[in-house]
């Protein structure tokens, strides 16, 4: 791949962990047994595939898991009174909302129920993502073309917003850019829908050179009136919001008198490109007038402009090494990673693929796997708290219980949210400050306020009963979902391990997996001795109890009936450790 | 005077003021003599996986059985060599290693307990260890550890409004691992632990964690560890006492000497004293007793793997003292060493001994009614058989009867409460330790009451009183055998204040626990049913 050097060295267990703690959220023992004994470049093809059509299903998107009341007959989410004068619901409880816009004389307002319906849903999508870097890539792009479900208001709109990430997933960058910059949601959230001739507004001109493509790197050099022109060719673009009395979902369009017809000239940095807007084209193609045809042209120069300077793929590179490898990018990376893994980008610049060969490309570098690398990056609280679920593989319903899946997405969305990332609402339009914020970086993420977060919440992931009572279910007792109850086994857990009967083995086997960095076999000694064998010198005790509780839960004999206690203290000991917050 | 009114009555505030740049004021001087003079302290020491307590304090006067080839020849310490206890008539005395152990016992500053047990003996390691721990009988299972509940017990609000102006510190402390069920309270740990891999406040230094490297991963590494320390709620009490306190002694066992890992986890036990640390209970475990084979050296029987034990263990509890001597905190520390059992009197083929019954436990202080050696020794029967095992002379229950009650100064009628039953006290503590017409302090009014019973005692039924912060809450009542009788809520409950009626009229009178579990925070009140 170009001058980025590959990766040549053994591919063993330890480097297998590295790659898939970073493009997964958390490593279980599953996802270990299912890229056992490939190569790297066989992980790779798995790991960074085509990017996979959207959900078709219905059940497969948001559901309606709300309600204002949990009696159906007194439940007024998402009912409106229609022509007939009776109450009737636009989204039936159960069924998704993302195709059914938000009636104008509804009676409970379900608005904020939906944003939290797609949180929650989004989480799950992490706690049950396929064994490939898809999820993660998908929030690196919220990490880069972050906007705010609280701002943008409607539910629908957020939705197509994320939409867009996983349908560029590991495709073209500048088609995602092209297709973002005039979707509805970020229309509003931009002011892109106020920018006008009369009244132009900056503010998405400005957004999309530096935090989008460009950037304010030591490479970057575009002005304040490349600002202004940007803004001047995205002119007359509005969004069309809830159409009253009919299921229209909002949509953006062109109006023809709000645009600046006039040319554009843009600075040395873009080699004095001038755009304009095109009279000679006269046939209005698929478009609603010839004139939105012309405008939407010039959206297409003004990108393809901004890709034509070779700073767009080296911002992009820095950002995609930032957020999978480390953020300090020294000149030796600058000149070994970022700027041949740029190159990469620019050659597939137009190709549907782009972001597949540059992912592959940068995991499968000699840098990416250098020692200084390996276990230094503080995980985010989506990925602490994600991270945990997929790890324990802990145990959530499926749609047939609704109320209960829904119930232990919330109770993840909330812990990342409690913890400093509200999914989908990051701080502002910069996303959140841990992959850009000198000199902290990821530091960000814990700290006096958020570490004691964490602490009591995988506390109670570790030793909580969760439950669901009747007021918390749709329908009372009839709900399949009604006195849910669960609390994690960690039995289960390390049974999971290839030799859990082995002292020895399972700390061996549990360090490698749950913790960040390696512990020296003298503090594993100590470890199995404190935990497993409680002090006691033989390793026997612990395989004896072992035996004895696998064979019989019930088990008398005391080497057994400790077992379930001593490993759930094991596991929250290593999950105390600092070295559970890196991966 | 009681301290805290004391210090109330001081214009001056403690906290955040500097010692070493006040060191010279009077003032501050008489203020940390009566922290020193105040505070009692113990310090336990568990000898994991069982103790052959006949080659610890050996009974001379036994020789002619324990010397046949059916006995305990092939692992008989020579008799010349035995540490003779005085006052004993030269019938007892302390295994060769114990030099420092022996020194402590001639000068009046330790006591030896023979015989310790309980009426029917469990020889799996884990439970025997919990019955000590607990203080259950042997078909009893508690999960509250006696040290937990007299914690509890002082302090009946921990750990919510923990730690506070007046208990800034843990309660107990862990040296060394994770915190044992003796110092747990209805699952709640009574103690905090400063043994993690994270070490937040790095004392045990590379004692169980790893250093950071000099790389990325170290820098994150060393960056989380930080900020561990900083929002420990303890972590600045013990940091502080750590710094401010300091060791004297020389005589700890050096790297690659016996008990250097203990010897490393008391010295920090000693530095906190003397940093003027409010914790009552130091815990401190060390392994390596359960000698099934090679317990001596082939050749010299006074010299092997047990000796190196008990020449660590002794060394260590010699020097700790030594330390606690010269830092001038001597007459508030005591210590008490305790195996989970036995070994067997009939050593097995391998040149070691197998699980077995009653033990010898010591206790150490100044305070300690020294010298003495309480119970008589074992009477070995030349025709002891592969199973035969010590009686019982005392039940260990009544050695922390004793601790809590003339250590602690628990009154006698609440020594029931903690202890569950009635124990003989042992004459070990001098009672003047205990002034009788104090009147006891139990902290009551530290930390918020989140949930109590309400009225108190009560006849067949009362009524619950508890908060809750929102999210999932569990109230539960406990018996006195630790078993969950009744499940008062289980699930959400918005956050707010709540009243429930409990209803115990099928219930003997007794002592009873009422416990809430709100997310991570946990409280246990204790209640009386009294016969109406």
């Amino acid at each position: 791949m170009g001058n980025l050097k590959p990766y040549t060295g053994s591919f063993q267990r330890p480097e297998l962990l590295h790659l898939l703690r970073r493009t997964l959220f958390g490593v279980n023992q599953d996802d270990l047994r299912h890229f056992a004994n490939l190569t790297l470049a066989e992980v790779l093809n798995l790991l960074v595939p085509k990017t996979p059509p959207l959900p078709t299903r219905d059940e497969e998107k948001p559901l309606r898991a709300y309600f204002s009341n949990p009696d159906p007959k007194l439940d007024t989410m998402e009912a409106y009174l229609n022509d007939k004068g009776e109450q009737v619901f636009a989204v039936e409880w159960g069924k998704t909302w993302v195709d059914t816009a938000i009636p104008s004389n509804v009676i409970t307002n379900p608005a904020n129920s939906r944003h939290v319906s797609l949180k929650n849903w989004w989480t799950g999508k992490m706690i049950h993502q396929e064994q490939t870097a898809y999820e993660r890539m998908v929030q690196f792009y919220q990490t880069v073309l972050s906007t705010e479900s609280s701002v943008i208001g409607d539910p629908n709109l957020a939705y197509f917003l994320q939409n867009l990430f996983r349908e560029f997933a590991f495709g073209n960058y500048k088609a995602l850019i092209k297709k973002i910059t005039l979707d509805p949601g970020m229309l509003i959230y931009l002011n892109g829908y106020l920018n006008t001739k009369a009244a132009p507004d900056e503010n998405y001109g400005r957004e999309l050179q530096e935090l989008f493509t460009v950037g304010k790197g030591p490479g970057s050099g575009y002005t304040e009136d490349d600002v202004k022109a940007a803004a001047r060719v995205l002119t007359g673009w509005k969004v069309q919001r809830r159409v009253t009395g009919s299921n229209v979902l909002p949509y953006t369009y062109f109006s023809a008198a709000s645009h600046d017809t006039n040319p554009k000239e843009f600075s040395a940095f873009y080699g004095n490109r001038t755009i304009i807007y095109d009279t000679t084209i006269t046939d209005k193609g698929t478009f609603e007038s010839v004139e939105e045809r012309r405008a939407f042209m010039e959206m297409e120069q003004l990108i393809d402009m901004i890709f034509s300077t070779e700073e767009v793929s080296r911002f992009i590179c820095r950002r995609l090494w930032t957020f999978f490898a480390y953020y300090d990018i020294t000149p030796e990376i600058e000149q070994e990673v970022i700027e041949p893994l740029a190159e990469i980008f620019r050659q597939y610049n137009d190709d549907p693929d782009q972001l597949q060969y540059v992912l592959k490309a940068m995991f499968g570098s000699e840098y990416f796997f250098k020692q200084e690398h390996r276990g230094c990056m503080i995980k985010s609280a989506i990925e602490f708290h994600v991270g945990i679920m997929r790890m324990t593989q802990f145990p959530i319903p499926d749609v047939n219980k609704l109320d209960a899946q829904y119930y232990m997405w919330g109770v993840i969305r909330a812990y990342n949210t409690n913890a400093g990332q509200d999914l989908n609402d990051p701080p502002n339009v910069a996303g959140w400050p841990a992959y850009y914020q000198v000199p902290s970086f990821y530091e960000l993420w814990v700290d006096t306020a958020s570490y004691p977060v964490r602490k009591s919440q995988y506390e109670a992931l570790a030793r909580n009963t969760f439950s669901i009572g009747r007021n918390l279910v749709y329908n009372g007792t009839s709900s399949p979902s009604f006195d849910f109850k669960v609390k994690y086994a960690w039995f289960d857990f390390a049974a999971r391990f290839d030799n859990p009967g082995d002292p020895n083995a399972l700390i061996a086997e549990a360090c490698e997996l749950m913790l960040g960095s390696p512990l020296s076999q003298d503090v594993q000694t100590k470890l199995k001795t404190n935990y497993l064998l409680g002090g006691q010198a033989n390793d026997h005790y612990w395989t004896d109890g072992w035996d004895a509780y696998k064979a019989d839960p019930n088990t008398s004999i005391p080497e057994g009936k400790r077992v379930p206690g001593v490993l759930q203290e094991l596991f929250m000991y290593l999950m105390s450790s600092a070295e559970f917050h890196l991966c | 005077m009681k301290r805290r009114s004391f210090l109330q009555s001081v214009p001056v505030t403690i906290g955040g003021m500097t010692v070493t740049a006040h060191a010279s004021s009077p003032l501050l001087a008489a203020l940390n003599a009566s922290l020193l003079d105040t505070d009692r302290v113990l310090v336990v020491i568990q000898l994991s996986g069982g103790n052959d307590g006949l080659n610890t304090v050996i009974p001379l006067d036994q020789y002619s059985a324990l010397a046949l080839p059916t006995i305990r020849e092939r692992i008989l310490i020579p008799e010349d060599k035995v540490l003779i206890l005085s006052g004993t008539q030269d019938a007892t005395g302390l295994h060769p290693a114990m030099t420092g152990m022996h020194e402590l016992f001639e000068a009046g500053k330790m006591a030896i307990i023979q015989g310790v047990g309980y009426e029917k003996f469990n020889y799996s390691h884990f439970r025997a260890t919990d019955i000590m721990m607990t203080g259950a009988d042997s078909t009893e299972f508690l999960y509250s550890g006696w040290l937990g509940r007299y914690l509890a017990y002082e302090f009946p609000n921990y750990p919510v409004g923990f730690p506070n102006q007046d208990m800034p510190d843990p309660l107990g402390i862990r040296v060394g691992g994770n915190v044992v069920l003796g110092l747990q309270n209805q699952s709640v740990p009574m103690a905090i632990s400063i043994s993690n891999t994270n070490d937040p406040l790095n004392l045990t230094g590379s004692l169980f964690a790893d250093p950071a490297p000099q790389n990325y991963l170290g820098k994150e590494l060393s960056y989380i560890r930080e900020v561990q320390r900083q929002t420990d709620k303890f972590g600045d009490s013990v940091k502080g006492a750590a710094d401010k306190g300091t060791n004297l002694s020389q005589r700890y066992p050096i790297q690659n000497q016996p008990g250097y890992t203990l010897g490393q986890q008391l010295k920090i036990v000693a530095k906190l004293i003397s940093g003027g640390i409010k914790t009552r209970i130091f815990w401190l475990s060390t392994g390596g007793y359960d000698t099934h084979s090679n317990q001596v050296a082939d050749t010299d029987h006074s010299t092997g793997k047990h000796a190196n034990l008990l020449k660590g263990l002794s060394d260590c509890v010699g020097a700790f003292m030594d330390d606690v001597k010269l830092l001038g905190a001597e007459d508030r520390v005591m210590g008490m060493v305790f195996s989970e059992f036995g070994r067997r009197i009939v050593s097995n083929a391998s040149r070691g001994t197998d699980h077995g019954a009653a033990q010898p436990m010591f206790v150490f202080g100044s305070k300690v009614i020294g010298g003495t050696v309480m119970g008589n020794n074992p009477v070995i029967d030349p025709q002891s058989k592969v199973n035969s095992n010590l009686p019982m002379q005392y039940d260990y229950r009544s050695v922390y009867a004793t601790i809590l009650g003339d250590w602690f100064c628990v009154p006698e009628a609440d020594l029931e409460d903690i202890l569950l039953r009635n124990y003989q006290k042992l004459p070990i503590l001098d009672p003047t330790n205990c002034i009788p017409t104090s009147v006891h302090d139990r902290n009551e009014k530290l930390g918020d009451n989140i949930v109590y019973a309400y009225p108190n005692p009560f006849v067949d039924r009362t009524r619950i009183k508890f908060e809750v912060f929102g999210g999932h809450a569990l109230l539960q009542i406990i018996n006195n055998e630790g078993s969950v009788i009744r499940v008062l809520h289980d699930g959400e409950l918005p956050a707010g204040k709540y009243d429930i009626d409990c209803d115990l009229v099928q219930e003997p009178a007794g002592i009873y626990y009422v416990r809430l579990q709100n997310g991570p925070l946990q409280q246990v009140k204790n209640m009386m049913k009294v016969r109406g």
